[in-house]
This record gives structure tokens, sequence and C-alpha cells, in this order.
């Protein structure tokens, strides 16, 4: 096993089954598992993002919120094509984002995570109030989904009827989001995220602004969470505000931390394990969140580093035991 | 506002204050003496409220004893959650998030099973109506308050005055000078955790009656218990019974004049405006804790 790097095998070879996927599976039910499992990945990768910043926010469902009622909205009303209100409802959560963040540099640490929740409720409650657009408690209704793609020289690719083909975007979508937010983090922007995180004070005697770095960590995020807020927002084609509530963030939050924020895959697992795992137990109904829960039992009990540090976890702890055993015999 | 309004407002102003109070003194209890952020005190305010329901309602117990029964076994379950779930992991942030976050959903599931997610109702413990001066008070309500404020001063007499409050005092400024002294910190956080999740427990009890009890009821209330104990300022008592004081007049005053989502934007505005200007909240002093 030594001679082969087992990263740059193992990405390379699960990027290709789940590009292959389809040719297995047939049931448009699991696509739509998928779907949303890689809508939330999105989510939650840019979740860990802000929290490379030492910014651990409890808002951010709000920003996809944001995200998914500004591109619906322009979508319906207006009747501009999803292709085009998808990047708007980014930079609707960009925007949102910064307004929400630039005032919040102020606190720090756990009360950055109180006051960041206080402002994610009051968005929910914003679209609660502004009802005559967003459908308030009856939600919005009647969002156009995603068009298909009609290219010249190449065969026209249908959305609406086909879960797979929307699963290929969403794979592709999700794909750029990552090596995108990969780029961002072990860039000096990245970089000088960490030092935030680590001390703030180290951090601005070497020179580092801390109130743009940290905004900016909640910019990056939030466009990421405004994406993928629209893709959900034209995926399921209707919204009410409570699926962004005070529990979806929790929930982001939880797969961040189940599944590891110390690794950049983290979320990506967190979120295929807490997503897909309930969701194939889904005939015990009302006791699925016994098992939700239970996986999140699990991990915080055997594995400190989350579900992705597990690895490193198993090989310490064989390496451990070959030294016990030098120091045994030994003596 | 003609005076039967005013009066039945202020009632309603204390009642709120002083179960939000019961809440958030245990969250914030357990906050400074263990530096556990317990995600999971709301799930078990709702826990005792159907505890008491189960007891009341199907069993046919005495109301009253109902409310210690519950109250005692929901303290023992903050036992039993000091024991295994906080102790191990008291280093870790991380890990107790998760487990707090989990409890959460387990407990909640764990109602929606056993007994059903329709909204519930237990019995109001006091009936009748009390005339105060040509005005008519719900006399549940001003029982209610009165059973909060008690129990309230009880604790703060225990905190304050007796060896074992004090230890919780010591605990909470420097866990480690504490220890050196000799004081069992063990031991003091479990009887902080016994005494936070029975303030939870009454509170829910008490709410199930003068309200209704859902499933999901913990949600708003960890909302509420969070944004008392930021506003007072962590680490200060006075600041948990001033937080609770005015959350609960945001909560009573403000639907008489908006309704709905606007009363909540409202509510938050204030407390993120006010945040804004004095992060540490009304009466914290640490500003080491801004780290």
């Amino acid at each position: 096993m030594n001679g082969i790097n087992l990263k740059k095998v193992t990405l390379p070879f699960i990027l290709l089954c789940l590009f292959f996927l389809p040719a297995v599976i047939r049931s448009p039910y699991y696509f739509h598992t998928l779907n949303m499992t890689l809508i939330y990945i999105i989510a939650a990768s840019s979740l860990r993002t802000i929290a490379l910043s030492g910014q651990i926010s409890i808002a951010h469902a709000a920003f996809m919120a944001v995200g998914a009622y500004v591109s619906a909205i322009l979508a319906k009303y207006l009747g501009w094509s999803p292709w085009v209100t998808i990047p708007m409802g980014g930079i609707a959560g960009m925007l949102a984002g910064v307004l929400v963040g630039y005032p919040l540099v102020r606190v720090r640490a756990i009360y950055f995570s109180m006051v960041s929740l206080f402002s994610g409720m009051a968005i929910v409650a914003l679209i609660g109030v502004c009802q005559t657009y967003t459908g308030g408690d009856a939600g919005l209704i009647g969002i156009p989904p995603l068009p298909a793609i009609d290219l010249p020289w190449l065969p026209k690719i249908v959305f609406v009827t086909s879960k797979v083909n929307q699963y290929y975007f969403f794979l592709l979508l999700t794909m750029a989001c990552l090596f995108f937010l990969h780029r961002v983090e072990t860039s000096r922007t990245g970089t000088n995220w960490s030092a935030i995180s680590q001390s703030y004070l180290v951090a601005s005697s070497v020179g580092i602004n801390e109130a743009k770095y940290r905004v900016m960590a909640l910019a990056v995020g939030c466009f990421f969470a405004g994406i993928a807020g629209a893709c959900y927002a034209h995926y399921t084609m209707t919204l009410t505000s409570s699926t962004f509530g005070f529990l979806p963030s929790i929930n982001l939050l939880i797969y961040v931390l189940v599944g590891g924020v110390g690794n950049f895959f983290g979320p990506v697992i967190g979120t295929a394990v807490l997503v897909i795992i309930p969701e194939t137990f889904r005939w015990l109904k009302e006791y699925v969140p016994f098992i939700f829960g239970g996986i999140m039992l699990i991990v915080a009990f055997l594995m400190p580093q989350g579900i992705s540090g597990l690895v490193t976890q198993i090989k310490e702890r064989i390496h451990r035991n070959s030294k016990n055993g030098e120091v045994v015999h030994r003596a | 506002m003609g005076s039967q309004l005013i009066a039945q407002t202020c009632v309603n102003v204390l009642m709120l204050a002083s179960m939000y109070i019961m809440v958030a003194m245990g969250f914030a209890l357990i906050l400074s003496v263990l530096d556990v952020l317990n995600f999971s005190h709301a799930a078990i305010y709702t826990v005792g409220g159907y505890i008491c329901y189960q007891l009341t309602v199907v069993v046919g117990m005495n109301q009253w004893l109902a409310l210690v029964a519950s109250t005692i076994s929901v303290g023992a379950f903050g036992l039993f959650l000091e024991k295994f779930c906080f102790r191990p992991f008291i280093t870790d942030m991380n890990r107790i998030i998760v487990i707090t976050l989990a409890l959460i959903v387990i407990l909640t599931a764990g109602i929606n099973v056993t007994m059903g997610s329709y909204i519930k109702r237990i019995p109001s413990f006091v009936s009748g109506v009390v005339k105060v001066g040509g005005v008519s008070i719900s006399g549940e309500r001003l029982a209610t308050f009165i059973i909060g404020m008690l129990l309230l001063t009880g604790i703060m007499i225990i905190i304050k005055k007796t060896r074992v409050g004090l230890q919780m005092l010591a605990i909470a400024q420097d866990m480690e000078a504490a220890a050196l002294q000799g004081i069992r910190t063990h031991r003091i956080a479990a009887v902080t955790t016994f005494i936070g999740c029975a303030l939870a427990g009454v509170a829910g009890s008490l709410m199930g009656a003068v309200l209704s009890l859902s499933p999901y009821m913990g949600d708003l209330m960890l909302v509420k218990a969070i944004e008392i104990v930021i506003l007072g300022g962590i680490g200060s008592i006075g600041g948990v019974l001033v937080g609770g004081l005015v959350l609960g007049a945001i909560d009573a005053v403000l639907p008489l004049y908006v309704s709905g989502y606007a009363t909540e934007l409202v509510g938050l505005g204030i407390i993120i405006v006010f945040l804004l200007f004095r992060p540490q909240g009304l009466f914290g002093r640490d500003k080491v804790r801004l780290v």
C-alpha cells in the first residue's frame, strides 16, 4: 500500500463511479436523493469555508434562502432564464453575506455564532413578511424548472423529464464549486483565514486585515450558499421559508461537524452519509430521525475528527499498537 | 389601552418572562459552570412537559405530584447527561455540540413516536380568575408567574448563599483554581446540570398548561434561551433576569401592534442592533471571552 498515493487514486476512482452511476441505477427516486445530496454538499462545503476563518455561522440556510428566493422571483415574475438567475441568486447570497457579515466583524467566536443565528432568523422572518412576492407560509409555487440546453451541433439536453440529466448537471456544478473552494482554501487568502482563526491578534499584528478577510470568507461562502439555494429552487420548483429556518441551518452545521471540519472532503462525506443513509431507511417512517441521531452519536463518541478523520485515526492506532508492541518486546 | 388590557399584558409579560428565565437560567448555569453550550436544553424542557402530561392525563396522577415527578426525572436525565455526554468530552467543543444536537433529534423523534405530533394540553393547575381592583386576571397565569418567582428566588439563594452555589460560582470563574482549592468540580457540575434540567422541566410542565405542548416547541425556546443569555451577558446571573424580562416584554407587547412574522423580525432586529453596540451583552464583564 505504501507505494501508491491513496488520495491520487481514490478521488478519480470515486468520480468515475459517480459518472457511470446512471448505468447501474435506474430508479429516478435514487437520483432525486443524489441530487439533493449534491445541492447540500455545495452548501455544507461553503459553510466549512466560512468556518475556516474562525466564524461558525448558524445562518447558512438563510443565505441559501436569499439565493433561492431571488432566483425564483426573477425567473417567475420577470421570466428570466434560470441559467441567468442561478448566478444572480449566488450574487444575492453574497451581497446578503457581506451586509450581515460587515457589522458582525465586531463580534467573535461564540458571540459571532449567536448573532449570526439571530440574523439568519431575521432573514427568514423578512421572507415571511414580504408575502406578496415570496408567498409567505403558503409557499412560492410555479418556479420555472431548469430549461433545456439546445446547442446547434449537440443533441438537445432536456432537464425537466430526466432526473439523470439533472444529476449530471448538479454533479458538474458541485465539482466546479468544490474545485473553486479548494483553490481558495489553498491560496494566500485561505492561509490568511486560518491565521485569523488561530489568533486574530497575531494575524493582525503581521498585517492581515482581519475585517476584510472575515467579510471575504462570508462573501465566498454565501455566494455558494446562494447558488445551492437557487439550484434547490429550480430543482424542486416550490419554496417555503421553513425549508431555510433554524433547524436547516443547524443541519448544515451538523453535516460539516459530522464529516469533520479539519478535512476538505469532510462536509462532502458528512452530507453524503447523513442524507443518503437516513433516506435508505425511509420505510421506518417516523423512526428515521433515530438513525440520523444515532449516526451523530456514533461519530461524536468514536470519531473525534469526524468521519473524514477515520482513516488517520485508524493509521495512528495501528502505529501506536506496533510501537507498544516494540516496547513490550524490549522489556 | 384600557386598564383591563394593561393588567392582562403585565401578567403576560411577567409570566412569559419567568418561564423564559427558568429555561435560560439552567442554560446559562450549564454554560458558565461546565463550559458546555447545551443545545439540547430546550428539548429537555419539552420532555419535561410531556412527562407531566403523561402522568396527569394518562396515568391520572395528582397534578402537583406529576409536576414534581417530571421535574425530578428530567433532573435525573441531566445527571446522566453530565456523566456520560459532557464529562468525557469537556475539552472538545465540537463533539459536545454534535452530541447535544443529536439529543435534540433523538428526543424530538422520541416524543413524536411515543406521543404523536398533535398539539396536547396539560389541564390547568389553577383555574378561575383573580379580581384585583376591578380588573380580572387569569389565575393560572398569575400562579405560573408566582411559582416561577418562588423557584427562581430559591435558586438565587442557593447560588449566592449556600456552599454549593459559591462553589459553582468559583468554578464558573476559574475551573482549575477552583479544583486546586479542593472543590470537587465534577460533583458541582453534576449538581448544576441537575438544577438546570429540573428548571427546564418545571418550565415545560407549566408552559404545557398555560399554552400547549408540541414536540417542536423546544426549537423556539432554544432560540429564546440563547437570546436571553447573550442579551444579558454570558456569566452574569442578573443578566439572565433582565434579559428574560426584556424578551418577555418584547414577546408579550409586540403582538399587540404588529402581527406574525413582523413580531419576530422586530424582536430580532432590536436584539441584533443592541448586540452590535454591546457585544458582551448587558452585564457581561469578561471581554476575554470575546477572543
